[in-house]
């Protein structure tokens, strides 16, 4: 028999019927679609302007980075193009000097750069007044940023000493083009004319200065394809292990970087919002479905088959599921308008958010996916409704488990499939996954001993008791609510205990016998004057730049580590030779530091090497000092006793080996805060090619960084709560007759209107209280682990933000929980009875 | 020829660790046309026998024939239309879906059929029972005795061949609770159904062709 099609005004009566359901639906939904479309979204907004403003962004078309001047064979390649008319080129310098006022009472820590005619080959430099920058910028002037004049109290016309030199501020820098590539300076920006470049004294062999190489495409046509042919050609002849070459497309900036990898993490939050959400949609459906049971036995009494019922509930499910997935998006778009808001120190100033048709698809379909794994039991228990349940409430015999084990792994399979997609990385993913589920097993698993303690409690107090019974009614979700609000809060905390900790370890105590002042460019034949100068004893660490060219006899990937989420061996490495081993430090492998029966060249190298590859004792890496190789063999792997910011270094080799390379100097000191300014200026006077760094103002700067993006980050956290809230509000909708129920033999055996009211007040505080406990206990063990064996760092539990944690959580549940109820709660017993003659 | 048999159906709960026989080896045979009441007390299985004999329930032991189908095993898939085309029900406490109105509960069954003049039907149906000018009310704005009217017609919808009703009058008064009785029989008759009725009410019992009453689970003496 067919049954007569779709029965539209039956879809639109259940819809109507049960509008709040609906509608807590349709908010898991917008939440679940919204915040995994918001990040990935946003990621593909940034990445789009990042490519295509690349050209402004790097300022020319081919970009090629050294730490040194590059080598004889690119130079070559390039002049060749120059001189064929391919492309044109310009240079500039980057690095960091103190500068000071011409009487040399004040200093600044800038961000120096050097700039040859032609910067910039694309975008410009802004200047205050309106001039143009190569008009301004001649030798003998300085471009300063406003920032660098503020902290100096200088102005305009003001003389500035800069390296070696003294050179007039003759305007105020506006914008740059490769601002905010050039994102984390520590310092004001300063332009100086390659024509005072000698002059400036600070450019020698071991400085650390960043040599930048642009090239300008001169084709007029298929300038891309160009562009790449040309790149292609100097890559072949660069050195990869000291230069690198890149176009304005495959060039990965240092705000490229940042962004990838904290966009990456929200993208983690997103995925962990997206199944909580998904929690959500099946607790709402199944509570949706609950209370048409009755409705369903009807149906099926006058003769509907099961699947005449499921489609029309798969309908239902299917027109829900559209709205919210049409509304997330638009929820989506909106958290990025937030998120480029609450990140626009960071982000290109032209970001132009929209939404791509792949991106809609995109959402279409995983909002389809997630909506039909978590409707899949609600769906097919449809079938477990009899006709005879009208008649009689009699025990069902308990449900097929298969269903279940069926949807849990296939949510797993989609999950994991959506992880392994977006992050690329398959251990990462692994990782990822199995602490998303470790949390949420923990977190049943104290649940579920909770509640069974709390069942079997003897409590005197009536309403209380009252409470843990409501608890536990038919139907009343109470597990699935406190998992996963256990699990939101978790993430919560845990981030807020871990970012407190690092706060008060770095910045907000300051170690009291860490240094303070940083001194770094020192050059061998200054160590003397500036001990002097200083006028205390202090440790001398000499400092040689170097690759790691390969290990064993293979070579390393400088491109493939890039990549690399973590640590990596496509960095610049700091060398240092000594004999002996510091105070802070101690072997883990090997018997003393080096060893004296091996002929070979050693190296000791820091355990944290060993986090980026496997290495032993015995072992040969290969380094290369500004292209001349240096292969050294394992003597042993050290570890820091404990957390420290005295200096440390990867790689230490014995006197002998590096005692003659280029190298330069670097020096810490503990110095009282009010002599910070006094001593910078005496030192940079003497010594213009020192870089002072005051560490605790750079690390004030960094925190208020940090603080900036944790905001982000905690606010997209609170999205996570929020689904659990909806679970919460969903099953207070689904109990609704139980709870009518209750509140009317308690009034009619004589409670009051308060007395009811506490029960279910009480009933969502204990929910409340059980999640945050439960939360907070296992955020303070995870941020403890990190803490002290990821960041090595000494722990503090912060109790007493915690109390202030949990008291907003009790408060949050309990309000929505008692506004969920008011209609509950005002419901006159002979009201009820009336409308409810089977009773 | 009968239209319904039960041979020898028995009926066992198991509530926690205690089984409770509700019935004990009835047979029955109920003719094409009839009008059974089948009385009892309180707890005597009256409604555990309406249940098993209507395909809702199955028997612990015994068979159930229906239109000489066997329906004492078959699912819920097979029962569906059975239920929809050929079996009626009037429930005591009406059963109606809250969220339809007079006139979609009774064509509800019809449609399911597939039937294009549902709402014809059933508005003359309505009509029948005086209640046309509440085809668009729903339940909650309806008395009792317009309740079970309603009812009364979504079980005569698709002219079923059995009606059963259970303690059709008993949430009504007496007034409502004779039209009600008076309307059934009436509408069983235009349409030759046969109608099985439990109730503990005698009045009713005398309108009947035939009574049955069961007494611990077994026809009394």
């Amino acid at each position: 028999m067919k049954q007569g099609g779709v029965h539209i005004l039956f879809l639109i009566r259940q819809l109507m019927r049960s509008s709040n359901q609906a509608l807590v639906f349709i908010l898991c939904v917008i939440l679940s679609i919204g915040s995994i479309t918001a990040f990935s979204g946003f990621s593909q907004n940034v990445n789009r302007v990042l490519l295509k403003d690349a050209r402004k962004i790097h300022a020319a078309d081919i970009i090629i980075r050294s730490a040194s001047e590059i080598s004889s064979g690119l130079s070559r390649a390039i002049n060749r193009l120059v001189l064929d008319g391919r492309v044109e080129k310009t240079r500039y310098y980057r690095f960091y000097s103190v500068v000071r006022t011409s009487e040399e009472d004040k200093s600044v820590l800038s961000d120096v750069k050097i700039v040859e005619k032609g910067y910039p080959f694309y975008g410009e430099v802004v200047l205050k007044s309106g001039r143009l920058f190569h008009d301004v910028l001649i030798p003998g002037s300085v471009v300063v940023a406003q920032s660098l004049l503020d902290r100096l109290d200088a102005k305009i016309g003001d003389s500035l000493k800069v390296g070696f030199t003294t050179l007039t501020i003759q305007d105020v820098v506006v914008s740059e083009p490769d601002r905010p590539v050039e994102l984390f300076s520590i310092g004001p920006r300063i332009f100086v004319a390659d024509g005072d470049r000698e002059a400036l004294g600070l450019i020698k062999k071991g400085s650390r200065i960043r040599y930048m190489t642009l090239l300008k495409v001169l084709h007029t046509e298929k300038v891309e394809e160009k562009t790449n042919e040309i790149a292609d050609g100097l890559i072949k002849t660069q050195d990869p292990g000291i230069e690198s070459v890149d176009t304005f497309q495959t060039a990965r900036s240092r705000i490229k970087r940042f962004l990838d990898n904290f966009l990456f993490f929200l993208k983690l939050v997103g995925f962990f919002i997206l199944m909580i959400a998904g929690f959500g949609i099946q607790g709402t459906l199944t509570a949706f479905l609950n209370e048409k049971k009755n409705t369903i036995a009807i149906f099926k009494t006058v003769g509907a088959t099961n699947r005449y019922i499921t489609i029309h509930f798969m309908l239902i499910v299917f027109i829900l599921g559209m709205i919210g997935i049409i509304l997330g998006f638009f929820t989506g778009f909106l958290m990025q308008h937030g998120l480029a808001m609450m990140l626009d120190t960071f982000l290109p100033e032209n970001l132009a958010i929209s939404l791509s048709w792949a991106g809609i698809l995109e959402g279409v379909f995983l909002g389809l996916c997630v909506i039909s794994l978590f409707a899949f039991i609600p769906m097919y228990r449809i079938k477990d409704t009899k006709p005879i349940m009208i008649l009689r409430k009699e025990k069902t015999k308990p449900p097929q488990k298969w269903p279940l084990y069926l949807s849990g792994v296939l949510s797993l399979a989609f999950f994991s499939g959506l992880v392994f997609w977006h992050m690329k990385d398959f251990r990462l993913g692994i990782y990822f996954i199995a602490e998303i589920s470790g949390l949420i097993l923990v977190s049943f698993l104290f649940a579920t001993l909770l509640l069974f303690i709390l069942k079997r409690l003897h409590i005197r107090s009536l309403p209380l008791r009252l409470a843990v019974k409501s608890m536990f009614r038919p139907n009343s979700a109470t597990r699935p609510i406190i998992i996963t609000l256990t699990a939101s809060l978790c993430v919560i905390f845990t981030i807020f205990l871990i970012e407190e900790n690092l706060d008060a370890a770095f910045i907000e105590s300051y170690p009291e016998d860490a240094p303070n002042m940083f001194f770094v460019n020192i050059q061998k034949n200054q160590v003397e004057g500036f001990s002097k100068t200083l006028d205390r004893k202090v440790s001398f660490y000499p400092v040689v730049r170097a690759r790691v060219a390969s290990i064993n006899g293979k070579i390393i990937d400088v491109q493939k580590e890039r990549k690399q989420k973590r640590d990596n061996f496509g960095r610049m490495f700091n060398l240092t030779y000594r004999e002996d081993l510091l105070e802070t430090e101690k072997l883990i492998e090997g018997k003393s530091l080096f060893r004296s029966d091996w002929e070979d060249i050693q190296v000791s190298i820091l355990d944290m090497v060993l986090d980026m590859r496997k290495m032993s004792v015995g072992d040969y890496i290969e380094f290369k000092i500004q292209g001349v190789p240096l292969k050294a063999r394992i003597s042993s792997i050290r570890a820091q006793k404990r957390e420290t910011l005295s200096p440390f270094f990867y790689f230490v080799f014995q006197n002998k080996a590096l005692k003659e390379a280029p190298q330069t100097i670097f020096t810490a000191i503990k110095a009282e805060p009010g002599q910070i300014a006094s001593i910078q200026n005496q030192v940079v006077a003497k010594f213009p090619n020192i870089s002072v760094i005051d560490v605790s103002q750079t690390a004030k700067v960094f925190s208020k960084m940090m603080k900036q993006l944790s905001k982000v980050v905690r606010f997209f956290s609170i999205l996570s709560i929020a689904a659990g809230i909806l679970i919460l509000v969903s099953t207070i909708f689904a109990t609704r007759v139980e709870r009518i129920i209750e509140a009317v033999y308690y009034k009619i055996l004589g409670a009051g209107k308060k007395f009811v009211f506490m029960v279910f007040a009480l009933e969502n505080l204990l929910i409340g209280l059980l999640s945050g406990l439960l939360a907070l206990i296992m955020a303070q063990v995870t941020s403890y682990l990190i803490t002290r064996f990821g960041f090595e760092l000494s722990y503090q539990p912060f109790l007493l933000s915690c109390f202030f944690m949990i008291l907003i959580t009790l408060m949050t549940v309990v309000i929505i929980g008692v506004i969920a109820s008011r209609s509950i709660l005002n419901k006159k017993p002979i009201t009820f009875l009336k409308e409810q003659p089977d009773v | 020829m009968a239209i319904l048999e039960a041979k020898h159906i028995s009926k066992t709960y198991t509530l926690g660790n205690r089984e409770l026989k509700v019935l004990d080896g009835l047979s029955l045979s109920v003719e094409n046309g009839e009008f059974l009441v089948i009385t009892g007390s309180s707890g005597s299985g009256k409604t555990t026998l309406l249940t098993l004999l209507s395909g809702l329930d199955h028997p612990t032991t015994g068979n159930v024939i229906l239109d000489s189908q066997d329906i004492t095993h078959a699912t819920e898939e097979e029962l569906a239309p059975l239920r929809n085309r050929y079996i009626g029900f009037v429930f005591q406490s009406f059963h109606l879906v809250p969220s339809m109105t007079a006139l979609e509960n009774i064509m509800f069954p019809a449609e399911l059929l597939g039937n294009p003049d549902a709402a014809e039907h059933a508005r003359e149906l309505l009509k029948s029972v005086q209640l046309e000018q509440r085809a668009d009310n729903l339940p909650s704005q309806l008395s009792g005795g317009e309740k079970q009217r309603v009812a009364l017609c979504r079980a005569m919808i698709n002219r079923p061949k059995l009606l059963f009703a259970d303690e059709p009058t008993g949430n009504l008064d007496s007034e409502n609770g004779k039209a009600i009785l008076s309307q059934l029989i009436d509408l069983k008759s235009r349409q030759g159904a046969t109608l099985i009725l439990v109730t503990h009410n005698p009045d009713i019992s005398r309108a009947a062709d035939r009574v049955l009453t069961i007494n611990d689970g077994q026809w009394a003496a």
